[in-house]
Order: structure tokens, then sequence, then C-alpha cells
């Protein structure tokens, strides 16, 4: 078992593809770095933050990046959002499949403007795949989670596979208490913010596949069919599900709401448990 | 004639003045104001009981808020401040001078209430040193104490965190001082009795538990690969080699790599039951899969630990414990078992000099250091032979005259945002410069320390001969600091061919092979799993 947590975004990649498989563009070595950190005297990285190219999964031919979590916490910067563009846009081209390692807290704010359009590119592209029926596939395991305009984006792709460890929102949770208050939303309360925006919710509103932190159950929950989109559907879910939980102050309520005997227990189950507690339960 | 009982009417006279205040012991929280105000004289030595962990916060809070009109002068005598309410009895005018061990969390206005004036400090202790104080010329007159629960006699429970209770309670109630406790609750009979009620005068009820604060939970998610090396080169070049079975750690993450590297790293050396048996230390969660690996025979804790009761109660062969199940700590006897019935104290720091003097002081804190200098130190005085305290011994040319304690400091040669931690002079003199200390805060002495180990190497200063290859071992292992770029090469060759310097690829270690991998626990919730659901860490550790 190789945890997919500890991992970087490098042995993350080696771990998921066939070995040996994997040819980077743009590596390090070409020394593409941010120009705007560089201005602010800021260490950059020699490959801003995120290895993109191409590899086999099970001999099929990929396209994969992943975002390295220990680099400004996998923020997108101009270079980091060309890269996953440049990869996402090669993809409408090749017709090929696409993993996103995703782990990132949003927009690089060093990168202000740039960074914006970036991320918003990335969206755009996104959707030109969808609507061409090639898929994206998400895998969401990192210790920053996926955050910001990421999290959009990953909303966007077909299919999202997460472990417990790994969180998904729009704002931060320290964004939001700071903007609506403590009373809103305690970022320093680590359980609540995990049974908010961790897998294991996500797992039960539907939105994500939990599996364990290792790169094989990764691998193995990878599903390469295309999802239809079906946006006005998409909406009419969402509105059913503020409607129904709207109300709700903790995950803990619409755990209970949802009728999960003692879900209070959910959060130390290992992942299998928890499949089987919530079996039929779900959102 | 001569009166020999004054300290006894001096009691009674301010016992009758509280008379009417309390119903048999127990005093409303709402009086405690006048309790005080009545049983405490300007002058007073007071002590507030300011453990590590376990605060008697509410008594804290009304000592500051009584009237400097009523009482002031107080000569606080107080092993640790670490509520704000400890300082506010000084800048409040209550109190005046204070003699104290550690002031972590208040230190930086602890060093701006000095240069103000607002306060003295008669000297920064280790906490042996204090509490012998108190049974010299630092007894307190009255002591505000706390406990978790007491019993309508004044019987109180401590429950795990006893911390220093019974010394101060000692040196007050023998001396016929007064004695008030706070109490998280009152009941009719206490699960055991730490504090006997005919030592207790005053038994107050906290609105609120008191505070307790989780210092010794070190998240192994934080430990990073170069700690993991570290932590194979003491465990190969230290523990086995001189077979070290009784020890304390200090805190931190470089001694928690070491704990979680015993199950597997050691282990795979073969070292369960020849190393690190037997501790002097609180109750460290990165422990548990240690002793669940049965590395562990016992552990003797100074105070206990948020979140491990559970734990600790299910292992009564390895703690310390009352026929009640709870945890029975106490801040005096662990030093003194630290001091002189362990053959090793490892621990970091964050400065060292040429001379091999260590210090967490930085400038601008006056923060003191607690337990470390205490453990930290040979204890000359020692009598009992041991393997690795004979072999130190030898090793420092002691010929079998006097054997030596392993003092350890552990440090990376660089520290948060690149400051190196090898330095010509150390903060500490200028801070006491600043604040007209006697002495420069050094936490463990040069002549005390025996090894100081880094990512580049162990230098065992034991071997060294002179004050030049002492410095040059301790350049030998700074690396990249200007400390370590000064060094000499050829000498620091030849004391690495002497053995003296030992690089890790000296004892047989690969740094390829130093990854988190080795940790018996990645996460906290690792530890909550080896622990079999018995450890219940407190919420700012968890996310579940």
């Amino acid at each position: 078992m190789t945890s997919w947590l500890e991992a970087t975004a490098r042995e993350r990649i080696a771990g998921l593809l066939d070995p040996g498989s994997f040819t980077e563009f743009v590596p390090p070595e070409a020394r593409i770095t941010s120009p705007h950190l560089a201005q602010l005297n800021q260490p950059a990285a020699f490959d801003d933050g995120v290895a993109v190219g191409r590899g086999t999964l099970e001999g099929a031919p990929m396209l994969i990046a992943a975002q390295e979590g220990a680099f400004m916490g996998g923020a997108v910067g101009e270079v980091h959002g060309a890269k996953i563009t440049g990869l996402l846009e090669r993809a409408l081209d090749e017709r090929a499949p696409v993993l996103l390692l995703l782990e990132s807290g949003g927009v690089r704010l060093h990168e202000a403007n740039a960074g914006l359009i970036a991320v918003s590119e990335i969206m755009r592209a996104i959707l030109a795949l969808r609507g061409a029926g090639v898929p994206v596939i998400v895998l969401n395991g990192g210790r920053v989670g996926v955050f910001g305009g990421m999290g959009i984006a990953t909303c966007l792709c077909d299919r999202l596979i997460m472990s417990e460890d790994a969180r998904l929102g729009l704002s931060g949770p320290e964004v939001i208490e700071t903007t609506m208050g403590v009373e809103e939303f305690d970022a320093a309360d680590r359980a609540l913010v995990w049974r908010v925006t961790g897998g294991k919710n996500r797992a039960i509103f539907g939105e994500a596949v939990l599996v364990p932190d290792d790169i094989a159950a990764f691998r193995a929950a990878i599903r390469l069919d295309p999802v239809p989109l079906d946006v006005e559907a998409e909406h009419a879910l969402l509105g059913a599900r503020l409607d129904r939980f709207g109300a709700a102050e903790d995950a803990l309520d619409i755990w209970a709401d949802l009728g999960i005997e003692t879900p209070a227990r959910l959060p130390l189950l290992d992942t299998d448990d928890f499949l089987s507690a919530i079996e039929g339960k779900l959102a | 004639m001569k009166e020999w009982n004054r300290l006894g009417q001096n009691r009674a006279a301010r016992m009758d003045r509280a008379a009417g205040l309390a119903r048999g012991k127990l005093v409303a929280p709402g009086d405690i104001g006048a309790l005080l105000t009545r049983v405490i004289e300007p002058g007073d030595r007071v002590c507030i009981e300011g453990n590590n962990q376990k605060q008697a916060d509410f008594l804290a809070k009304a000592l500051a808020a009584l009237d400097p009109a009523d009482v002031h002068g107080l000569h606080i005598v107080q092993s640790v401040l670490a509520l704000p309410s400890h300082l506010d009895v000084f800048e409040k005018g209550v109190a005046s001078k204070l003699d104290f061990s550690f002031s972590g969390p208040q230190a930086a206005r602890l060093a701006r209430l000095l240069s103000s004036g607002q306060l003295k400090i008669g000297a920064i202790h280790t906490y042996l040193e204090l509490f012998g104080r108190y049974f010299t010329d630092l007894t307190p007159r009255v002591s505000l104490v706390c406990a978790a629960a007491a019993d309508r006699n004044g019987n109180l429970y401590t429950g795990g965190n006893t911390e220093d209770t019974p010394v101060i309670v000692e040196a007050t109630a023998f001396r016929r001082g007064i004695v008030i406790a706070q109490v998280n609750e009152i009941v009719d009979a206490v699960p055991r009795v730490d504090i006997p009620g005919d030592w207790v005068d005053f038994v107050v009820q906290s609105p609120k538990p008191h505070y307790i604060e989780p210092l010794f939970t070190r998240d192994p998610a934080q430990i990073s690969e170069i700690q993991v090396l570290m932590a194979m080169m003491a465990i190969k070049g230290i523990y086995a080699e001189y077979g070290v079975r009784r020890l304390n750690h200090g805190i931190g993450f470089d001694t928690a790599a070491i704990e979680l590297l015993l199950p597997t790293y050691a282990e795979s050396l073969g070292l369960r039951g020849k190393i690190a048996t037997h501790w002097a230390l609180n109750p460290h969660p990165a422990l548990i899969p240690a002793i669940e690996a049965g590395f562990v025979e016992s552990v003797h804790s100074f105070g206990s630990e948020l979140g491990m009761e559970d734990y600790i109660r299910a292992r009564p062969d390895v703690f310390f414990t009352g026929p009640d199940g709870s945890m029975r700590s106490n801040r005096a006897l662990s030093q003194t078992a630290g001091l002189y019935a362990c053959d090793m104290f490892i621990g970091s720091t964050l400065q060292i000099d040429l001379q091999g003097n260590s210090s967490t002081a930085t400038l601008g804190r006056i923060a003191g250091f607690g337990g470390a200098p205490n453990m930290g130190s040979d204890a000359r005085g020692r009598r009992h032979g041991t393997e690795p305290w004979l072999r130190a011994g030898r090793e420092a040319g002691q010929d079998g005259f006097r054997g030596r304690k392993l003092v350890v400091q552990m440090v990376e040669t660089f520290r948060e945002h690149m400051a190196p931690a090898f330095v010509d002079r150390l903060d500490a003199w200028e801070l006491a410069d600043q604040a007209g200390l006697d002495l420069p805060p050094v936490m463990i002495y040069g002549d005390d320390v025996t090894h100081i180990l880094t990512e580049e190497g162990i230098a065992n200063l034991l071997l060294c001969r002179t004050p030049e290859e002492r410095e040059q071992a301790i350049r030998g292992v700074a690396g990249y600091t200007p400390v370590g770029l000064a060094r000499d090469k050829r000498a620091v060759e030849n004391l690495r061919d002497r053995g003296v310097i030992r690089r890790p690829a000296d004892i047989g270690i690969d740094p390829k092979l130093a990854t988190r991998d080795l940790l018996a626990a990645k996460s906290m919730k690792d530890l909550v799993r080896a622990s079999g659901g018995l450890y219940d860490p407190p919420a700012k550790f968890r996310s579940w």
C-alpha cells in the first residue's frame, strides 16, 4: 500500500500509470518558471508546481496532469494554468482521456488576474472536452485538498475519485470564517472542516467515489466511459439539495436526516466499513 | 521568653479573618475575592499553581482582580507562568517580585514588564531548584492550587495531572501556610486521595473546569524526512551503541520521530528489550506504537496528556496509576528520576555555541527552560553503575572512577527561516545584558553535553581531549552554517578517523532510506488506530 497523501505529484503519476510509460511535456529541465513570482522575489519552481504529460494506463493512452501541493499549495499561476489548459486542448485534438491529479488551494493570488484567467481557461477547456465526450477524471487525495477555482473545475469533470483525507470546496475554511464569522464556520475545528468538505461527505452526496489512501486504490477506481453532461438536471439536483438540507448546521445533521445510524461514528470508519454504513442512504 | 509559634499564630489570625466565608472548607465562587483579601497579607510569598499543563486559572484571575490598596507587594513563587492572569498580578500592582521556572507563552510580555520596572525577578530556576527552595527560603505563605475534584473534607483528587500539587501543598501546609484549592467538582467521595484534606484549608468550585494544555502531542504528519534520518542516527549511533534503557526525551518533532521509529527501524536492528525500556516521560501519544510493540516496560510522568486517559488506564503495567485506574504523575519525583535514574537525556534546541552550550532563549523573551536543565545535566552525586553510564565515563577518560550521563542535543543545522543553529555567541548573552540577569539563560551547559547530533553526523564530545578538539568536533557537524564552513578540514577528518565525528555512512545508514515510510504512525489517526481506539486526541489535532 502506497499512500497517495504522502506522495509527491510525480510519485503519484509514477504509481498510477504503467511503469515507465510517462513522458513529461515542458519538463523541469525546460525551466519555464513564473515571471510574476520572480518580480515579487518569491521562490520559483522549475515546473511551476505542476507536471503534465502522456502515458498509458493498462495499455490505454492517457494524458495526465499532477499538481504539487508542496509548492505554494498547488496554487494556479499563469504558467501552471497554461500547462494544464494546453494538456486539455491537446486531449480534445487527440480524443485522449485526461487524468487530473489535483491538489490546489485555487488561484495563486500573487499572480492576480493572470491566475484568474488561467483557471477560467481550464474550466472552458474541460467543458469543451465534456461536450466532445472525452472523459476528464479528477483524483483528489492530497493534503491541501481542492479549493477555489480548481474546486469549480473539479465539479465540471466527468468523475471525481477522493480519499477521506482529501477535501473539496469552493471557499476554503479560513476564508469562510474570515468573511462570514466563526459562528458560520469554525476553521480551527478540524473535525467540522473534514465532516463538511472531506471525502466522506462528498461520497455521501454522490459527488465522489471514495477510496482508501492508496495509489493502487485510486488506480482501480478509474472509469473512462464519459458521463453525459446535463446542466439543467444538475441545477435541479443542487436546488433540491438546498431545499432539503439548507438549514443544516453541520454535516452530522444531514447524515442523521438521511437515516444513517449513529452518524457521529462515520468519520472514524475505514473506507469499506464506511461504504457499507452509508449503503442506500446517499443524498 | 522566646515565642516559638509565630507562624501558627499568624495563620490563626488569617483563619479568624476568613471566618464566616466558608461552610466547612467550601467557599462560594463569588466569595473568592473576599477570601483572598482576608487571608493574604501584603508582602506575602504566594504560589499560584501554574503547571506545565493544569492551571489554577480561576484563582489566578481572582488574585489579579484584587484591589492593590488591600493586597500588594506579593512575591510570587510559581513554576510556570502560562496564563495572561499570571502577569496581570504584576501589571495591576498586586505583586512585585517573581521567582519562577518557565514562562513559554508569556515570555515576551514578561520581558516587557521587567524592562518597565513593574516586576523584579529573583531567579529563573529549574523545576527541582524551585521546588527545593519551597522547602528552604522560598516557602509559600499562601498557595492557590488546582485539582479535578474535592470532597467536603477537602480531600483532593488531582486526576492524571498531579504535577506540582503535592510539592506546593506539602511546603505550604507544614509551615503553617494557607492552602486554597480550586476544583472542577465537589463530590461525596473522591476516586482517590492525592492530597489529604487536613492539608487543605479552603476549597472553591471553579465556574469552569480548569484550563489544560496538550503540550506533548506532536502530529506525525509534520515529521520531516530529515528528522527521520536524525532519528535513525540516534537509534543506531547512540541508543544501540551504549545500550541506553533508562531515558528521558525532550518534546519536539525530533524526539517524536525517534519514538515512532522504535517499532520499525529499531525493531529491524533487533533492539527490542535492549534499548528504551524505562522512561521518565509525559505520556507522549507518539510513544503508543512503541508501547504496543512491546518496547516499553515503564513510564513515569511529570504530568499527563489530554486524550491519553483511557489508554493509560488500559495499560497499568506501563504507566503509574492509582487503584482507581487513572494516572498519578508527580513533577518533582519524575524530575528526580530524570536527573538521577536515567542514563540519557536527548532533546532539541535552537542554538549551540562553540563550547557546546545550548539554549532556546531568544531576544525579547524571558522564557526559562523548566525541566530540560535538570535532566540535561550530569548528576555528579550519582553512585549506581549501569553500562551506558560507565562507558560514557570511560570515554570521558574517567577510568571507572565515575560514569557520565549521556546528554544529547539534537538539532538540524539550519532552523526556521534559514537561521543557523550553530552560532559563535548565544543570543542568551545579549538577553542577559538586556534583562539584567545574573546569568545568561543557557539551557544545557556545554560541559554537560556529551553528543551533538545533526543531519551531518554525530559529534561525540566525550572523546575530545582539548577545547580545540571540542570546537572542531562541533564545527564538523555544523554543515553549511558559517560556523560549520569555518572548520579546519584536516582536524575534522582526523576527528572522523578517531570516531569522534561519525557521518551517517560511518554508522551504516543510507540517507536515501530515511523516508516517512519508516514512521510507525504517519498521522494522528494512525496513533488512534495503534491505541486500539483508546487514544482520544484533542479537537485541534483531529480531522474527524
